[in-house]
């Protein structure tokens, strides 16, 4: 069955020249400001056992998405994040974190909500803890540079057009 | 009321307490008791071991939610929180005491952190609109727990300070 599971961990040969991003940028609702500094950087499997590293992620917006089974929200977001993938996947790179569950609960979830986005796995919550979300879920968006931008906290509808159109003036920008 | 945190969306069915509501022009706060069945029964669903059921199951819960109505930032910080019954001070362990205990009964990583995230954080900044909550831990008590708590406002926490009480406060206790 994991072979249904499409990998969204997007790499890319396009590398842009330094420079400010994001800058102003007004975000919508729900997403505020969190300028601070250098991503963190974690080396994590998937649940097909690949490696990923975000620092291999350079070059492009990231979004950084922390999320639960057990998580109420999280499983009512996780289609629009599976939209918000399927329209921006050349532009964006969608990186979805599982705190502190493990491999066959992770699998079971992805595929009862019938979702084909790949997750990785922090099985002992260590990369989480290290980023401190504020709840589940979270997101951050992380620019190509690799500098923490925004943090978008709870169930966002991506598929909105105020949050759409927030992301493709980022992307544009880099542009 | 307010739609808080993934864990209390979990919980939220099981819910048979009536919340304290405390309302202010800036501020709306549920705290809501609950029994130590039904915040068992979350951890043991998610594989805790027993050890560590065992000292949960002995808490006293109370889910915390707050929303800012305001047009400032409003700060939540837990340590400006006082908490009392029968006249004396009931002390609210910080979440690090409960890292260290966990760390103590070497209780696996994964279900510190899920634990962890069922407490509200420390500190929280809420943007004008947010909600966020989560859950603190007294020690069980049968009498009413009072509730003193302020909150600085403002981006730099210099704005009108906001003082909320409550005495009506308690335990929710398992049916015998």
């Amino acid at each position: 069955m994991k072979t249904l599971l499409k990998l969204l961990l997007f790499t890319t040969t396009i590398y842009f020249n330094p420079m400010v991003y994001a800058e102003n940028i007004k975000p919508p609702f729900g997403i505020r400001n969190y300028d601070i500094g250098t991503a963190p950087d974690f080396i994590l499997q998937d649940v097909d056992g690949e490696n990923f590293a975000l620092k291999n992620t350079r070059g492009r917006w990231v979004f950084l998405h922390f999320w639960a089974s057990w998580c109420g929200p999280c499983r009512e977001e996780m289609p629009a994040v599976q939209r918000l993938a399927d329209t921006m996947k050349d532009d964006l790179t969608i990186v979805m974190i599982n705190t502190a569950e493990d491999e066959d609960t992770i699998f079971e979830f992805l595929a009862a909500i019938d979702v084909e986005l790949n997750s990785l796995m922090d099985v002992d919550g260590l990369v989480t803890e290290v980023w401190k979300p504020r709840g589940l879920p979270t997101t951050f968006l992380i620019d190509p540079d690799g500098k923490v931008k925004y943090q978008a906290i709870g169930g966002r509808e991506w598929e909105k057009p105020e949050y759409m159109n927030f992301l493709k003036q980022l992307l544009n920008q880099s542009n | 009321m307010l739609n808080i945190i993934p864990i209390l969306v979990v919980i939220a069915n099981m819910q048979v307490v009536q919340p304290v509501i405390i309302q202010t022009a800036e501020l709306d706060i549920e705290l809501t008791p609950r029994t130590p069945n039904q915040m068992g029964s979350f951890y043991e669903a998610r594989g805790f071991p027993k050890n560590m059921l065992n000292v949960l199951k002995k808490q006293c819960y109370v889910t915390i939610g707050i929303r800012n109505k305001s047009d400032q930032k409003i700060w939540l910080e837990l340590a400006n929180w006082r908490f009392s019954s029968a006249g004396k001070p009931l002390k609210r362990e910080h979440r690090d005491y409960w890292k260290k205990r966990w760390q103590d009964m070497n209780i696996p990583l994964n279900k510190q952190s899920t634990f962890r995230w069922t407490l509200i954080p420390e500190t929280l900044d809420y943007l004008p609109g947010e909600e966020e909550g989560g859950n603190i831990l007294l020690p069980f008590t049968k009498d009413f727990i009072s509730v003193r708590a302020t909150f600085a406002t403002g981006e730099n926490k210099q704005g009108k300070e906001i003082t909320i009480t409550t005495d009506k406060l308690f335990c929710a206790e398992d049916a015998q």
